[in-house]
């Protein structure tokens, strides 16, 4: 393959190449939003004002925030993960790179939905960036569902993203670089990696559930006879809360991670960090959703509960805070730029933090819910902290990306402006606590009007200042003097090891991480990829088009489903669906011809999972947000159940022996995956072959019974068009199909590992692949095993 | 693991499925059968986990990784059926 600019960038699998190019995207993204952004301040300057109508309003704000949320603050951070924790840690390069590059399309494509959407008849997503059902589906038309499909993407990209990054942090650290080494800004990559592998598949599973409403009829949120908008704010919120660490944690990271580098002298109690985030932040992260949820009504039980947990997360982040302060007061701060941005999202966070506390009482939320000191509160925390702790890695990072420095001049002017625009933007509206948000104009009454236009005026100052930014990349790209080796005195790897001859390992004085990649370039790296300083990285054997490939399928897919049912949908479904199956089956062909090789690591640390192989690792991380995944569609359908007055009864619609034959089918296909796997452990390869093939068959024959089944129900009028089954038609097309299509999946890869047996791949000392999808086989099962009576039995 | 432990996880999710099922046609009382079919289920999928995929010959922070998803969507569950309560 020529190895062309234009290849390099959209067949790449490196991960600085990949990082780069999350970075700009996600840039590009963010300019759109910032847009959006003016647009709503421009017509919120003055009372009255028609600059916007009320339905373009509801779709700037919608998709400001959508966009802000999903396509800029998470993927920047990513971007800068993506360079810089591979080389942290003394990695080559991410765990699975074809799927860090599918991540990056993946990601791209959902953008490329959210983006289209505007320009449908009728506009895009209207009802705020919380899409709160059943409010979101009075927004017809192909809009809305295009913006939808595009969350559903961009979760997927992001599952995947994190399995990577877990695996990679577990996984590819070099010798020595334990766990207490490990550097702040990965630490908190981590941490976040963490949140969003359990966070986002109840987000896939919400925005499927309202997709099918829209494309296929289903009654998920628009069924009057439950509560769609509890079961709504249940699925986004317990999402939607963790994404506010998901956010700010990378920028957290990244002030932790160069505070002791300006301030000279190790983090103030960097264990005290690492634990309240990781043992109380991210766990109870998952535990104060529901104060999103005071005033609907919910139990005041519930509503006291979620109350003290939401009270008490703020504790860890107060010895965040003062871990912070300490550091400052007691070293001797260097105000560089980075340093700069650093103290300004430390600052921006207290005051963010302190208007969090009134919002954790129920009372107090009565006051303050839905109005601008909201707005407020979770811009201080999402802008302030998050963007200003990135933004200081920007200026901290630059020189080891471009080789050169920045303007310093430059980037105080910029630190200054920003800080000054976004307290002006956003110190107003926490006075503003009596006007509602999501208002597209207000009348001239108190002190409106003129906290709005300061508020506006502070939105240009801000926005404006970005091109300062913009400004000073550009000059440290082509006219930045070169940068010393480590300009900040780092001891983490990425400044000091031998990558790319930068410096000696050896100065932060501790014995260095010696395995890895470090181990490697003792010599001139093994024909994996060539590296020179500046990020220009050439490629060997490492392209790959398949993770293009497959993204573009998924994204012809998608647009076709929102136009389905119409002649264009239909093709559309049918083209992308072909475009996926061909990329992936190149995909299965590139690994036999062996054209896409991943070098083994060296042994490295890798505690606490050391004995854990690394596919077999990715595989268990999968797995583990499947479980969310399934359980969140099937916690769906026993709300649905438990919120229904009626629901026809067990077995009058399904043929419970049908579904019990069903059921032992799949029970006993999960033995002879297991017997299959046993004879390879033997060394037999006639015996894989022949219980894998029995596997198949047996997963066929499910399939098949399940197609029959659909046909006979939709025939006997199990349909979404009849009132009084539309809610139990909906649950059981959807999750059973869902189900359907994760036992299909296995029967594709099934026939590819069959393959690979006959061409005696696996022997009795190498047969991962078959251990890693014994395991995949066995979860399938694992779901039937509940879905099965939930929709026959009960 | 020796495959006839692997037969005996497979009859026991066969138990378990035909005991489902009589469960249902023997009980009329909802509950009854809610509790039963939970329980079961439960437990094939502690089986499949402990011998199909081999979680108990894993190391034990697999073990406790593992247990995290559970964990949260517990909480996820309990509370969306208590969020149905009303005040």
């Amino acid at each position: 393959m020529t190895d062309t600019w234009l290849k390099r960038w959209l067949y790449t699998t490196n991960h600085k190449d990949v990082g780069i190019l999350y970075f700009f995207t996600s840039l590009y993204f963010g300019f759109v939003g910032a847009i959006l952004a003016l647009l709503m301040r421009a017509q919120l300057a003055a009372p009255g004002s028609n600059l916007l109508s009320a339905a373009y309003y509801n779709q700037a704000l919608t998709m400001h925030g959508l966009i802000m949320i999903f396509w800029f603050l998470s993927p920047v951070a990513l971007g800068l993960a993506n360079y810089f924790v591979p080389l942290q840690i003394g990695a080559k390069d991410l765990a699975f790179p074809r799927i860090n590059a599918m991540s990056y399309w993946i990601y791209l494509a959902g953008g490329i939905l959210a983006v289209l959407s505007f320009f449908v008849p009728g506009g895009t997503a209207n009802a705020g960036w919380t899409t709160y059902q059943p409010l979101a589906t009075l927004a017809l038309g192909t809009g809305p569902t295009l913006a939808y499909l595009g969350m559903v993407l961009l979760a997927a990209s992001v599952t995947l993203g994190s399995v990577n990054f877990m695996v990679s942090i577990i996984w590819l650290r070099a010798t020595g670089m334990t766990l207490s080494r490990l550097p702040m800004f990965t630490w908190f990559m981590l941490f976040t990696i963490i949140a969003m592998l359990f966070a986002f598949p109840t987000l896939i599973a919400a925005f499927v559930l309202a997709s099918t409403d829209r494309i296929l009829g289903t009654v998920f949120f628009t069924s009057t006879s439950i509560q769609p908008s509890i079961l709504w704010d249940n699925l986004f919120w317990f999402f939607g809360h963790p994404e506010v660490y998901i956010v700010l944690l990378p920028g957290f990271g990244i002030i932790a991670n160069i505070l002791p580098a300006f301030t000279g002298r190790p983090l103030a109690a960097k264990n005290a960090i690492l634990i309240s985030t990781g043992l109380v932040v991210i766990p109870l992260s998952f535990g104060v959703w529901m104060h999103h949820m005071f005033l609907t009504g919910i139990p005041v039980s519930l509503q006291g509960a979620f109350s003290i947990a939401t009270i008490a997360i703020s504790i860890p982040f107060d010895v965040i805070t003062l871990s912070f302060i300490e550091s400052l007061v007691r070293g001797r701060v260097k105000f560089a730029t980075p340093m700069l941005f650093a103290l300004g999202g430390v600052i921006l966070f207290i005051i963010g933090g302190i208007t969090g506390v009134f919002l954790s009482s129920p009372v107090l939320d009565r006051a303050f819910r839905g109005s601008y000191f909201v707005v407020a509160h979770f811009h201080y925390v999402m802008v302030g902290a998050a963007i200003f702790g990135i933004i200081a890695g920007i200026y901290y990072w630059l020189p080891r990306m471009t080789g050169r420095m920045y303007n310093e001049k430059l980037g105080k002017w910029h630190f200054a402006i920003s800080f000054i625009g976004f307290n002006v933007l956003y110190f107003p509206m926490n006075l503003l606590s009596d006007m509602p948000r999501r208002i597209f104009t207000y009348p001239n009454q108190g002190d409106w009007a003129t906290l709005n236009a300061m508020a506006s005026v502070g939105a240009f100052i801000f926005s404006g200042a970005q091109i300062l930014l913009a400004a000073n990349l550009l000059y440290t790209w082509f006219r930045g003097p070169i940068a010393p080796a480590n300009p900040w005195g780092s001891p983490d790897l990425e400044w000091t090891s031998h990558v790319e001859g930068i410096a000696p390992i050896a100065e932060s004085g501790a014995a260095p991480p010696t395995g890895g990649w470090i181990g490697q370039l003792s010599g001139p790296p093994q024909g994996h990829e060539t590296q020179s300083r500046g990020g220009a990285v050439g490629h060997y054997g490492h392209l790959s088009s398949r993770p293009i490939q497959i993204s573009i399928g998924a994204l012809v897919f998608l647009i076709g489903a929102a136009f389905y049912p119409s002649i264009s949908g239909v093709a559309g479904l049918v083209v992308g669906a072909g475009a996926v199956v061909y990329a992936f089956w190149g995909w299965a062909k590139d690994d036999i011809e062996g054209k896409f090789v991943v070098p083994p690591e060296d042994v490295g640390d890798r505690w606490p999972f050391a004995s854990v192989p690394k596919l077999k690792l990715g595989i268990w991380v999968f797995l583990s947000s499947e479980v969310v995944l399934f359980g969140s569609f099937l916690g769906a359908y026993i709300f649905i159940r438990a919120a229904s007055a009626q629901w026809p009864a067990a077995g009058s619609i399904h043929e419970i022996p049908l579904g019990t034959f069903n059921t032992l089918v799949l029970v006993t296909s999960g033995l002879t995956m297991f017997l299959a796997l046993q004879s390879i452990r033997k060394g037999d390869r006639r015996g894989l072959l022949t219980w894998m093939g029995v596997t198949f068959v047996l997963g066929a024959v499910f399939m098949g019974v399940k197609v029959s089944e659909w046909f006979n129900l939709g025939g006997s009028g199990f349909v979404l068009a009849d009132p009084a089954m539309s809610l139990a038609s909906s649950a059981y097309y959807i999750i059973v199909g869902l189900h359907g299509a994760h036992v299909t999946a296995g029967l594709l890869v099934m026939a590819y590992l069959m393959k690979k047996t006959s061409m005696g791949t696996y022997t009795k000392d190498s047969h991962e692949a078959i251990e890693n999808f014994g395991l995949y086989w066995a979860f399938v099962d694992i779901v039937w095993c509940f879905v099965f009576p939930l929709f026959y039995l009960l | 693991m020796k495959s006839i432990v692997a037969v005996g996880v497979w009859a026991y999710m066969v138990l378990a499925v035909v005991a489902e099922v009589e469960t249902f046609y023997l009980t009329t009382s909802f509950a009854t059968v809610a509790s039963v079919v939970t329980v079961l289920a439960t437990s094939q999928a502690v089986a499949v986990v402990l011998f199909y995929m081999q979680l108990k010959d894993e190391q034990g922070s697999l073990r406790l990784f593992a247990l995290i998803p559970i964990m949260f969507l517990s909480a996820l569950l309990i509370a969306m059926l208590a969020s149905l309560g009303g005040k």
